[in-house]
This record gives C-alpha cells, sequence and structure tokens, in this order.
C-alpha cells in the first residue's frame, strides 16, 4: 500500500439552511460539516466513525457528488471534482461507487437483479446483451450469491437483506470503480450476515485493491474492516489515524466516550474506563468553542470554550483536534 | 415459588404460506428481581415470546403448547378480563422501536397518564400526572417537557419516555425487547445503566430481549441463546461467553467485531436460517453447523447439562 491518495478533502464545509416554522420567519443554519481536511490513500480501508448527525453520511454524499460542498475542494486521483461535467463526470461516476445503509431501499423492488446490477453497464454503453449477462454472472459471483444464476432473475422482495446487500455490493463493483464508499451496510443486517459482507469488503481490498471509505456508528466494526479512521463529531474531525492505535489509544476525550460507552463483557468488563464525559453538559452561551466542549469532562474553560481546535500531529500519522493535547505535546 | 415459569412452551402463526413454527418447546423461569437475556437474530423467535408472555400475539398467532406461570397462575388460560389485570400492572414491555410507538398527536405527559388511569380508575387525572411528574424524575426527563409532543423529543428522551410508561403502574416483571435498538452508542449507555438502577432499585425481573450479544451480556446474569425458535443454550453469562457449548453460540460470538482483546477473524455463519413453516427435521442449525455429527440431522437434539444451571440443546455435545 503506498502513500498516494486517491481522494483529498480540503477544508470542506456543507450547511443546510433550514426554514423556519411561519411563512417568512428565518431557520436556523445547519452546520453539517465544518471545515473538513483528510486524504484517502490507494489500497487502504478509511473509516469515517461517528453518531448521528455527525456528518459522516453527508461527508460520503458530497464526495459521490450527490451533493455539493458549499466550500472547499474535493480531489479524486488529483482532480477535481466539484464542477465536473459531461464526459469527465460520467468518468468519475464509472470510478466512484457507493454502497447504502438499506439493502430494502436501495434497490428497485420493480427490476430483476439482472437488471439492477447490468443497469451501470448500459448507462455507461459498455458491452452487449450477452457479455452484459456473462458480466453480471461473474459479479454476482464475486460477491457469493452462488450459483449466480439462480438469482438474476430473482426480484429484491424473494431476497433476505444480507442477500440484498450483496446485490448493492455487485451492483457498485460491477464497472470495477477505483474508490467506493459504503454507508453503514451492516446495521440493518444480523452479525453473522454483516460478518459476510464485511469480509466480501475487505477482500475486495485484498484482492481488486479497491480503495474504500467506510461510513460507521460502531468503533468495532471499523477496528476489524479499516486501516486508519477518523471519528467525527457534529461536523467536526476529532481524531485521525490508524485504526488500531486510535481505538486502543484513543487521545481525543469524545473518541474516549464512545469506547467507555461500549458494553462490555467477559474479559473486557475490567477494561480502562477513560471517564471522559460530563454527567450533565455544561452550560454554553456561544457556539464558538470545541464542538465537544459542553460535554468534555477535561476540557480547559479558557482554551476549549472558545476556539475550536484543529487536527494536530501526535506522531505516527496520528491527528488529534484537542487543546489539552496540543499545550502537552509541545511541553 | 419462581416469579415467572414457561414450561415448553411453543407458539405460531398462521401465514399465508402455511403454519409457522415461530416458537418450539421453550422452558425457563425467573426469579423475582432476576434478569434473563434472550439473543438471538431475527426471526429467531424472542420477540414471539415476550408478546406471548405479554399476552399481545397477533390475530394470527396462538400458543399450541405448553404453559406459562406467572406468580404461579397459568396466564394461558386466564380470561381477558384476568389477564388485563397482570398486563402493565404486574407486567409491562418495552417494544421494538418503542419510540415510534408515542402517539404523535399526544402531549408524552398525557400519553403516560393516561396508561395509569386505564389500570387504575381509583385515581383521578389530577393524580396521575403527579405520578407522571415522580417518573420523569426517576427516568431524567425534566418536568418542563411533560406537556412536549413526541417529535419535540430526542430519540434518548422518547426511549425514558417509553420507559417511564412501562414503569407507571409498578410492575414486578419488565420486558424490554431491543430498548436501545436505535440509539447512539453513548445515549444507549446511558439508557442501560439507567434501566440497570431502576432495577436494583425496585428489585424489577428484567427480561432483555436483544441481537446484540454485548448488551445482553452486560445487562443480564443469566443468557439464553436462541435460533430458529429454539433454545439452543442457557445458563450463567459467564459459562455462555466464555466456555459456550452450542455449535450456534459459539458461531454467533465470532461474528460480532470488538474494540478490545485479540483482533481476531470474524468468522461468518454461511447459509440462512432455515424456512420455520417446513423445519428442517433433527437439529435446526444442522446445515450450518461447523462439525455436524451422523445423527445430527435425524435426530432431534436433547438438553445436555454442562455445568450447574448451564445446559444446550446438541446432539454432539
Amino acid at each position: 500500500m503506498g502513500n498516494e491518495s486517491v481522494l483529498e478533502i480540503k477544508d470542506v464545509s456543507k450547511i443546510y439552511k433550514t426554514k423556519g416554522a411561519f411563512f417568512g420567519s428565518k431557520g436556523k443554519d445547519v452546520t453539517a460539516l465544518n471545515r473538513i481536511s483528510f486524504d484517502i490513500f490507494k489500497g487502504e480501508i478509511f473509516g469515517l466513525v461517528g453518531e448521528s448527525g455527525s456528518g459522516k453520511t453527508t461527508a460520503g454524499r458530497l464526495i459521490v457528488s450527490l451533493e455539493e460542498a458549499n466550500s472547499g475542494k474535493i480531489f479524486l486521483d488529483g482532480s477535481e471534482i466539484i464542477g465536473l461535467r459531461g464526459r469527465k463526470r460520467k468518468e468519475f461516476r464509472r470510478k466512484v461507487q457507493m454502497i447504502f445503509q438499506d439493502p430494502y431501499q436501495s434497490l428497485n423492488p420493480q427490476r430483476s437483479i439482472y437488471d439492477t446490477v447490468s443497469e451501470p453497464l448500459k448507462i455507461h454503453g459498455m458491452g452487449n446483451a450477452s457479455t452484459r449477462k456473462d458480466l453480471a454472472r461473474e459479479t454476482l459471483q464475486s460477491v457469493g450469491l452462488s450459483p449466480p444464476d439462480d438469482f438474476l432473475f430473482r426480484y429484491p422482495h424473494r431476497l433476505s437483506g444480507g442477500q440484498r446487500q450483496r446485490v448493492a455490493i455487485a451492483r457498485a463493483m460491477i464497472l470495477n470503480p477505483t474508490f467506493v464508499i459504503a454507508d453503514e451496510p451492516t446495521s440493518m443486517l444480523d452479525a453473522s450476515i454483516s460478518a459476510q459482507i464485511f469480509n466480501i469488503l475487505l477482500d475486495m481490498r485484498n484482492r481488486l485493491g479497491v480503495t474504500q471509505m467506510f461510513i460507521t456508528h460502531s468503533l468495532a466494526a471499523a477496528r476489524y474492516l479499516c486501516d486508519r479512521v477518523a471519528v467525527i463529531y457534529q461536523g467536526n474531525l476529532m481524531e485521525v489515524g490508524p485504526a488500531e492505535e486510535v481505538i486502543s489509544n484513543p487521545k481525543h476525550p469524545y473518541t474516549q466516550a464512545l469506547l467507555d460507552a461500549v458494553p462490555k463483557f467477559g474479559h473486557d468488563r475490567d477494561a480502562r474506563r477513560y471517564g471522559s464525559l460530563l454527567t450533565k453538559d455544561r452550560d454554553v452561551e456561544e457556539d464558538a468553542g470545541c464542538a465537544f466542549f459542553p460535554r468534555c469532562a477535561v476540557a480547559h474553560e479558557d482554551r476549549c470554550g472558545r476556539k475550536q481546535p484543529g487536527l494536530a500531529q501526535l506522531g505516527d500519522g496520528h491527528l488529534v483536534a484537542c487543546f489539552r493535547l496540543e499545550a502537552m505535546h509541545e511541553a | 415459588m419462581a416469579l415467572l415459569e414457561v414450561e415448553n412452551v411453543s407458539i405460531g402463526y398462521n401465514t399465508k404460506k402455511g403454519y409457522l413454527k415461530a416458537v418450539e418447546g421453550v422452558s425457563f423461569t425467573l426469579e423475582e428481581g432476576a434478569s434473563l437475556g434472550f439473543v438471538g437474530e431475527s426471526g429467531c423467535g424472542k420477540t414471539t415470546i415476550g408478546m406471548a408472555l405479554m399476552g399481545l400475539l397477533p390475530p394470527n398467532g396462538s400458543v399450541r403448547e405448553g404453559r406459562i406461570l406467572f406468580e404461579g397462575k397459568n396466564t394461558l388460560t386466564m380470561s381477558d378480563e384476568e389477564i388485563r389485570k397482570i398486563r402493565w400492572r404486574k407486567m409491562a414491555m418495552i417494544f421494538q422501536a418503542a419510540m415510534n410507538a408515542l402517539n404523535p398527536v399526544q402531549r408524552v405527559g398525557s400519553q403516560i397518564a393516561e396508561a395509569i388511569l386505564v389500570h387504575d380508575l381509583s385515581i383521578g387525572k389530577e393524580e396521575a400526572m403527579g405520578q407522571v411528574e415522580a417518573l420523569f424524575d426517576l427516568v431524567g426527563i425534566p418536568r418542563d417537557r411533560l406537556r412536549d409532543y413526541p417529535h419535540q423529543y430526542s430519540g434518548g428522551m422518547k426511549q425514558r419516555a417509553v420507559i417511564a410508561m412501562a414503569l407507571a403502574c409498578h410492575p414486578k416483571l419488565i420486558i424490554a425487547d431491543e430498548p436501545t435498538t436505535a440509539l447512539d452508542v453513548i445515549v444507549q449507555a446511558q439508557i442501560l445503566g439507567e434501566i440497570k438502577d431502576l432495577q436494583k432499585e425496585f428489585n424489577l425481573s428484567i427480561i432483555f430481549i436483544s441481537h446484540d450479544i454485548s448488551i445482553v451480556a452486560d445487562m443480564c446474569k443469566v443468557i439464553g441463546v436462541m435460533y430458529a425458535g429454539q433454545l439452543v443454550e442457557f445458563g450463567p453469562r459467564e459459562k455462555v461467553f466464555e466456555s459456550p457449548a452450542h455449535p450456534y453460540t459459539k458461531a454467533l460470538l465470532s461474528s460480532f467485531p470488538t474494540v478490545t482483546g485479540e483482533k481476531s477473524d470474524l468468522i461468518p455463519i454461511p447459509g440462512e436460517t432455515p424456512n420455520l413453516v417446513i423445519p428442517p427435521s433433527g437439529c435446526r442449525f444442522c446445515d450450518r453447523c461447523s462439525g455436524p455429527g451422523s445423527s445430527c440431522k435425524i435426530e432431534t437434539p436433547d438438553w445436555v447439562e454442562i455445568g450447574p444451571g448451564h445446559k444446550t440443546l446438541c446432539c454432539r455435545c
């Protein structure tokens, strides 16, 4: 795995303007992403971990161009993706694919599996009826839907959730993309089925070298699947680094709070507790400080309440957005 | 006498495709103040058991066989009147996706008061509201949110409101069916902690139903593992998780990623859950088992005692 970047996100912000409840009244602006920056390297599985409202799904949607950022730049293989039109946009669509969370909603119920999986080929004018069928069979086989002929002409309602998600992966993979975003692909599936899907994603990386971004709320899943992870909270990146390192040695109080919250059993019961979460949120007047300030048990009233810290290097690719750590690092 | 004794209960649903044997021959007991967790994947029958205990099976569902003894009396032979006296007053349920079960056009406080008034005809509206205030204090919802509508509550608050509703009539037993599934991990941890505190404070018996093995292990001292409608392993949590006996329990444990401990390969369970309209002969897990024996497909497995209070339904064990 080289250090070549496939994806570069620089200072990207996304703001949703909401309308007020009554005619004429102004709504609040919701900052879904606040000037975030990160790179994803070739051949890696990069995890974006956050709870609901963190902005992780928005980040995914911006990268696949389902929505446009309000500011900042996104580069795929060195070319800017915001504002792509025509042929270049079509090329982008071939290279970047997405697997969505809900397998019950992401497949058109009126289309057969063959139609769904071969549609990308038709859109890009690739192959003919016979070669498309062969490619569809091959792709279904590679995601474990075997024998593929059993599945080609079924409709989604005859498939289980796990099977549907495999079809979604097949559809994403049939164009041989270089970059795939999986947005919570297993949160609606049972554990044993999720494990099957994880192994398919790992196989895609190992066998085909597909670079991936895995969006999840589960640190455990990120630990299993990802090479590096970024923890996102209310539109801000809090911590980025090698997955094993961030999860076993979390430096940001929010990451620590997430780890404390994971239910533990067996030998895990005596695992380390960080205690970085306040039992009752602080009353905060302004929005200016660190996003996590109202809930942070180790925050410094002066610094943390006034400015949002940026990501700072701790060494070995581990970055943290925390004034406490900046101070310790400088000392 | 145990608070709850379930004896050889079998439950099925009449569906268009035939009679679905959702639960087969399940037996267990629950003492007062004890916690029991049912863990299993979708379709294993754990929610069906919860609904049957409450007498809330849908019209096409029925308990075909067995007895459910609550405080010594069989709820399956009770009249509707008698069941209503138990339901909510002695036994309450926190339903799956309960937060979506709150009436969107009724103020939250008033919904909970309604639950109280329906089950206690001796008190009036004001007294009921007073009880709701006390409940809100108990579950940690600020009193000034009593008159809000559900959409004004966050996910965590809605779940707390639902827990308040379950506690409203001071039941002895609470059945919590996936009470934290839709919540973020930090809110989930808070809610689970609050449920544990409430359990201690009121000496509640809890049946906790979840697909998430780590939650069940965290919350309950005794675990029942369910697969395809059957209880396949039952015992103290330490034994079931640290020395699982049934191949399905072992497989289930290996399919959950963890944040601590050794990072091992996730071993998915091949295949799919069996058709419960025409369940397979012999052991229901045989087709997916990593090491089936020669008679597993023909003989129905029997309970095997592994240790004190720890048993498994397996031919090979």
